[in-house]
């Protein structure tokens, strides 16, 4: 809704202003992206600073640069390994789920159907995600699954305008999970209070 | 003892007419130079003490040259300076870096105006990285709430404080834009603002006389003027800093965004992206056609401010 709305806007000032909405000009920096064909290393001159890498695995998909990596997860969530509990096909103390989970609530696709916890965890092989065709996906890995039923944002995702990179631009390229930013159960954004705010323009200049 | 061109000096005599006022570096340079000539090194201070040392760095300070134009000894030799100084005079230990540009690398910077929310974490972790003035709360990135249908940031709201993102509303960053062709580099009087050759434009605080042509010539609003001396309390100084970027800044000089230098020179990114909760930032290697920011270019829609300018800067909005 969003995007559709945007784009109506960004083609009305392509109209007016005359400016057409590409990379750039004949000459100038659009003529200098456009030579600049070969893809760079960056590995030399990263390799003089110190980079402190988090832990991260190699993406399944790829990328404009090939597979690329992506944040791990397993180490961030409270309750891995679920088979710890998850022994059987049932925990088996009645009730419980209201007590062990009783902080998720899902908020997601709702429009669209309920989406239900088997949707997206395996009933079997309690420590994965479970796919389309009922495989295991490892939950570093759970790109995988929302890429699913949000295929277009994650082809953006992997080549770099859905989500960001960990700490650097240069180096290695590692970007942060889906989950680093949206809770798979109720991945909206939380409307908040901004973290400062500007002072009027013509005060400060 | 300064090295300057005749079309320098030529420059400089018409801004010392212009611009010349009491306690300005230029009138203590006069001073000191007449100084010399009557009785030379007498004038300076006695070497006893931490005070002493103190007026002994500043002086050399105020002697030395246009960073472009220093050698890497005399780099070396300010940086120790600087550093010393922060220690005498703040009581804070500071790495100031001269790290020179990486080969093949020219820093360009995308931002998704679908995904920005308002969260202004850009703004507060630019203020805590840049080591901005706390007094008269000075930010180089600024965020324009903007009515759906409109793209003029001028009608946009830039001090909103209300739970975002609001219905109907998105948001829309400026700072500076870091143009290839930059009217405020070619505004500059006294050559004290420059383009690096990885593309970001920076600023020789030291070299700056404060005139502002820059600030009137930008048609991004992307510098700022220190009208009071910056303040940055002690235990929040970001001590990692760089020549050309975060280090201290004095009342008088123009500052304004450096793509985080004293960062992006070390392989990260800069602050503002760092924070951004969203990934509505995107920034890299304009020359990587495998880095994320040339994805952006080559497959959404983008557009840069007030494009008809011809100012060419290195900063693109895009939708997805
Ligand atoms: C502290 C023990 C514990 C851990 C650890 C735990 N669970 Fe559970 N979980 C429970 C209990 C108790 C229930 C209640 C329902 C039941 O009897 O199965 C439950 C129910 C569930 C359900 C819904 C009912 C069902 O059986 O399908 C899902 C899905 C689930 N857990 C997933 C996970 C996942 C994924 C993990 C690991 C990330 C995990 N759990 C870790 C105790 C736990
Ligand atoms: C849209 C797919 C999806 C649905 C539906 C879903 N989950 Fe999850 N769940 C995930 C993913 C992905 C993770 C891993 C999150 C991460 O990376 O931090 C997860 C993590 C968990 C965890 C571990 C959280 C932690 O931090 O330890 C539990 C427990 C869990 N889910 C239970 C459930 C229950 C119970 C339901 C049904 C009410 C459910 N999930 C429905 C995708 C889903
Ligand atoms: C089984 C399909 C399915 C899977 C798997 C799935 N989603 Fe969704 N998701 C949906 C549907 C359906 C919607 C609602 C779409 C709509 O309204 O257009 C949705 C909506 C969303 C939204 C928009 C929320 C909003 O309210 O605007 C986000 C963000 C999202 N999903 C993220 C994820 C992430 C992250 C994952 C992986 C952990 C994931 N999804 C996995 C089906 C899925
Ligand atoms: C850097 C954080 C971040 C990462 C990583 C991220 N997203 Fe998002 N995503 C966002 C934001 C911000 C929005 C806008 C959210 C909103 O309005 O609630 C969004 C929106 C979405 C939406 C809603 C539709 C749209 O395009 O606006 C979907 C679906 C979605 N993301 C899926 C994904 C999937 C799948 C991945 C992983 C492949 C992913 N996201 C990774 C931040 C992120």
């Amino acid at each position: 809704m969003k995007r559709l709305a945007l784009s109506v806007t960004l083609c009305a000032v392509a109209l007016t202003c005359g400016c057409r909405p590409e990379a750039g000009h004949e000459s100038g920096v659009g003529a200098v992206i456009r030579e600049a064909a070969e893809p760079v290393d960056s590995a030399e001159a990263a390799a003089v600073v110190q980079m402190d890498l988090p832990a991260a695995v190699l993406s399944e998909v790829q990328g404009p640069g090939g597979r690329f990596r992506v944040a791990a997860r397993k180490g961030e969530m409270e309750r891995f390994r679920c088979s710890g509990c998850h022994k059987g096909k049932t925990v088996g103390i009645s009730g419980a789920a209201g007590t062990a989970h009783d902080d998720i609530a899902l908020r997601h696709g709702e429009d669209q159907g309920r989406l239900g916890c088997a949707t997206c965890h395996h009933e079997k092989e309690r420590d994965f995600l479970v796919g389309a065709d009922e495989e295991k996906i490892d939950f570093d890995h759970s790109y995988q699954l929302c890429g699913t039923c949000h295929f277009r944002q994650q082809k953006d995702w992997a080549g770099g305008a859905h989500g960001k990179r960990v700490t650097y631009w240069a180096g290695t390229r590692i970007v942060k999970n889906c989950t680093s930013c949206h809770n798979p159960h109720s991945p909206r954004f939380a409307r908040r209070w901004p973290a400062t705010f500007s002072p009027p323009l013509d005060e400060v200049r | 003892m300064r090295r300057r061109s005749s079309e320098d000096r030529a420059i400089g005599d018409f801004v010392d007419r212009v611009l010349s006022r009491p306690g300005s570096r230029r009138e203590f340079m006069k001073k000191a130079a007449g100084l010399a000539a009557a009785g030379g090194a007498a004038a300076l201070p006695g070497c006893g003490g931490p005070a002493g040392e103190e007026v002994m760095l500043k002086w050399k300070e105020y002697f030395k040259g246009n960073y472009r134009l220093m050698t890497r000894k005399e780099k070396d030799e300010t940086v120790r300076r600087l550093e010393r100084l922060a220690k005498l005079q703040d009581g804070v230990d500071v790495q100031v870096s001269t790290r020179p540009e990486w080969k093949q690398v020219l820093f360009g910077y995308g931002f998704n105006i679908t995904r920005c929310e308002g969260f202004m974490e850009c703004v507060s972790a630019c203020v805590r990285e840049n080591n901005l003035d706390r007094i008269s709360k000075t930010q180089y990135v600024r965020i324009f709430e903007m009515e759906h249908g409109q793209m003029n940031v001028a009608l946009g709201d830039g001090k909103f404080f209300h739970e975002v993102p609001v219905e109907g509303h998105f948001y829309m960053g400026v700072q500076c834009f870091h143009c290839e062709s930059a009217p405020c580099i070619k505004a500059c009087p006294t050559k004290a603002t420059w383009r690096e050759p990885d593309g970001i434009v920076v600023v020789d605080y030291d070299w700056c006389i404060g005139c502002r042509y820059c600030m009137a010539a930008c048609p991004y609003w992307g510098r700022r003027f220190n009208w009071n001396e910056p303040s940055v309390p002690k235990d929040e100084v970001t001590r990692k800093q760089h020549y050309l970027g975060n280090r201290k800044r004095t009342r008088g000089v123009v500052e304004k965004c450096t793509f985080c230098i004293q960062r992006t020179r070390e392989g990260k990114l800069p602050a503002c992206a760092d924070a951004c909760p969203t990934g509505a930032r995107v920034f890299g290697n304009l020359l990587d056609p495998e880095s994320e920011i040339r994805y952006v270019l080559k497959n959404k829609k983008v557009f840069r401010m007030k494009e008809e300018l011809g100012t060419d800067p290195k900063f693109w909005f895009f939708i997805d």
